[in-house]
């Protein structure tokens, strides 16, 4: 008997959602939920992690994260700037920068900065200003290219319109082109945020005053309470969450309405 | 105030001539002017003609460095624009420029289109600058849509606005890049009247068009352009009416009468 195309996808549909069902009912009947409960939700052991989690852990997450957004959006537009240049020299710092800061893991850039710097220059930084270098300085490299495909999607039109008008070339960049720029590229920057969130994590080898933990630190000191189990790192995974996926919602919203203007 | 805006407008537009003396322009070996000469008297309007990739963008372009020009000389309104130490700035606050694609900002209103330029570049004061930017919509007929952004406006609202726009700095050279080949066809009409009334007003206007309808009604003088060089210039009605040149003649001939086909070709 031949079926219709919209049949055969209604039936196929069915069968995808019986098999994941079926699965579900499995590994509910099957596996151990003594032991898994034992070990990922203790619930004395959650209940232990408030209010400092939220007060303290996700209160130092954000100072981290704006702390080095501000670095790395400010320090990506310069970069961006520079890469798209007449300037030979600045378009070569520039990549160099930007390929260099991309390429290697930004554990690697903390502990120089951590560790490294510290000793080679005898400067010893706050922990808030060393977070804000690191992380702000890998964030940039990855904000410079962002923000230069925003640039660049701006039509070559409005720049001259705008000198056109006796506007510098300056002046044309911060009061017209930088503007829409920053509205194309509105979505990846807040992808950026959501990256930077869970970068901050890595303050972890610093070596923090416990007023300075952020989620990951104050979850892995969490573990090391008797009986605790994993329970800590759970709560801070949800912790985590609460930050990036509204932001990911906002990011989709961001996405929705620059396709919107366009059509 | 309703008293300063009427002093405003009462205001005579200074005009600024132009002068351009043997301008050659080329993109790598492609040489797109091949030495022109053309001028542009005070509070007169000349109408640019001629095929596509004749050049009149680029000599238009070249009239206010947003080209540089190889060799040759430009002078507009006192300033030689071709002099490598001229400030390109100053000198572009007094030549407007219509492009085609109209260019309004688009995170801006009408309004604030007008009074950007105003604000930033001669420092004038907010209240100020919107008071010359509602004079400027209301003289192109869209003080009413001040408030509008522009992807919510006509194309030839957006024209409109675009014009308003550059007279807002009080230019003494209206530049115009084929200002209706964007526009649908009911609303080239509106943008036509508006540089018609800015002809009547005294300002001195260079205009790239194909409407030779209204080049034959308001150009003081039309300039046909062919391969990068001027080909025939003269009185509106000598050039489109009564052209001399072969080529001229056979411009005309497929731009007034498009279906035409010449059998011999
Ligand atoms: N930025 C550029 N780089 C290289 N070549 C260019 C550039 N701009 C224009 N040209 C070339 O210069 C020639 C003249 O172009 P121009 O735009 O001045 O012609 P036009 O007379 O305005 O034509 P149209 O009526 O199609 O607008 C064309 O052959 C074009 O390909
Ligand atoms: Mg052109």
């Amino acid at each position: 008997m031949a079926m219709t195309v919209r049949q055969r996808a209604r039936v196929s549909r069915s069968v995808q959602y019986g098999l994941l069902a079926l699965a579900v009912v499995l590994f509910i009947l099957f596996a151990d939920w003594a032991s898994i409960g034992k070990a990922f939700f203790n619930w004395d052991s959650a209940v232990k992690q408030f209010p400092e989690i939220i007060t303290l852990a996700l209160k130092n997450t954000l100072i981290y994260t704006a702390l080095s957004f501000v670095v790395g959006l400010s320090g990506g537009l310069l970069l961006a700037l520079m890469k798209l240049s007449s300037v030979a020299v600045w378009r070569w710092i520039a990549t160099l920068y930007i390929e260099f800061f991309r390429g290697v893991p930004a554990l690697l850039v903390f502990i120089a900065f951590g560790f490294g710097i510290p000793t080679a220059f005898g400067v010893r930084f706050d922990i808030y200003v060393t977070v804000m270098l690191a992380l702000g300085m890998v964030a940039a490299a990855y904000i410079a290219e962002t923000l230069r495909a925003g640039l660049q999607a701006v039509p070559k039109g409005q720049l001259e319109a705008a000198r056109s008008l006796g506007m510098p070339h300056w002046r044309a960049m911060v009061s017209i082109v930088i503007p829409q720029a920053f509205k194309i590229v509105l979505p990846p920057l807040t992808n950026e945020v959501i990256l930077l969130t869970k970068d901050s994590s890595l303050v972890y080898l610093l070596g923090l005053a416990a007023s300075q933990y952020e989620l990951t630190k104050f979850g892995r000191d969490g573990i090391t309470q008797p009986n605790a189990g994993l329970t800590p790192l759970v709560i801070a995974g949800a912790c985590y969450l609460i930050i990036t996926v509204p932001l990911g919602i906002l990011a989709r919203r961001f996405e929705s309405r620059t396709a919107k203007t366009k059509g | 105030m309703a008293e300063s805006t009427s002093s405003a407008a009462a205001k005579q537009i200074q005009a600024a001539g132009v002068s351009i003396k043997e301008l050659r322009k080329s993109y790598g070996s492609n040489e797109v002017l091949k030495g022109i000469d053309l001028e542009v008297a005070p509070g007169e309007v000349v109408c640019l003609i001629g095929p596509s990739g004749s050049g009149k963008s680029t000599l238009l372009r070249c009239v206010n460095l947003l080209e540089q020009p190889n060799v040759g000389t430009i002078h507009v309104g006192g300033f030689e624009s071709t002099d490598p130490d001229v400030d390109i700035d100053k000198m572009r606050r007094k030549v407007g420029m219509v492009f085609q694609q109209f260019n309004l900002f688009p995170h801006l209103s009408a309004l604030q289109n007008c009074t950007i330029a105003q604000t930033k570049v001669l420092k004038r004061s907010q209240a100020d600058a919107a008071e010359v930017a509602r004079k400027n919509l209301a003289r192109v007929g869209l003080d009413h849509l001040a408030d509008r952004f522009p992807d919510q406006l006509s194309g030839g609202q957006q024209q409109r606005v675009a014009i308003a726009r550059a007279l807002s700095m009080d230019p003494e050279l209206m530049l115009f890049d084929e200002p209706t080949s964007a526009l649908d066809p009911e609303t080239v009409g509106d943008v036509l009247a508006v540089m018609r009334n800015l002809a009547k007003e005294g300002m001195t206007m260079l205009v790239v068009t194909h409407e030779m309808g209204f080049a034959r009604e308001v150009a003081d003088r039309v300039v046909f352009m062919d391969g990068g060089v001027v080909v025939e210039e003269g009185a509106a009605e000598q050039v489109i009416g009564a052209p001399t040149q072969p080529r001229t003649q056979e411009f005309l001939r497929r731009v007034l009468d498009p279906t035409h086909i010449d059998i011999a070709e």
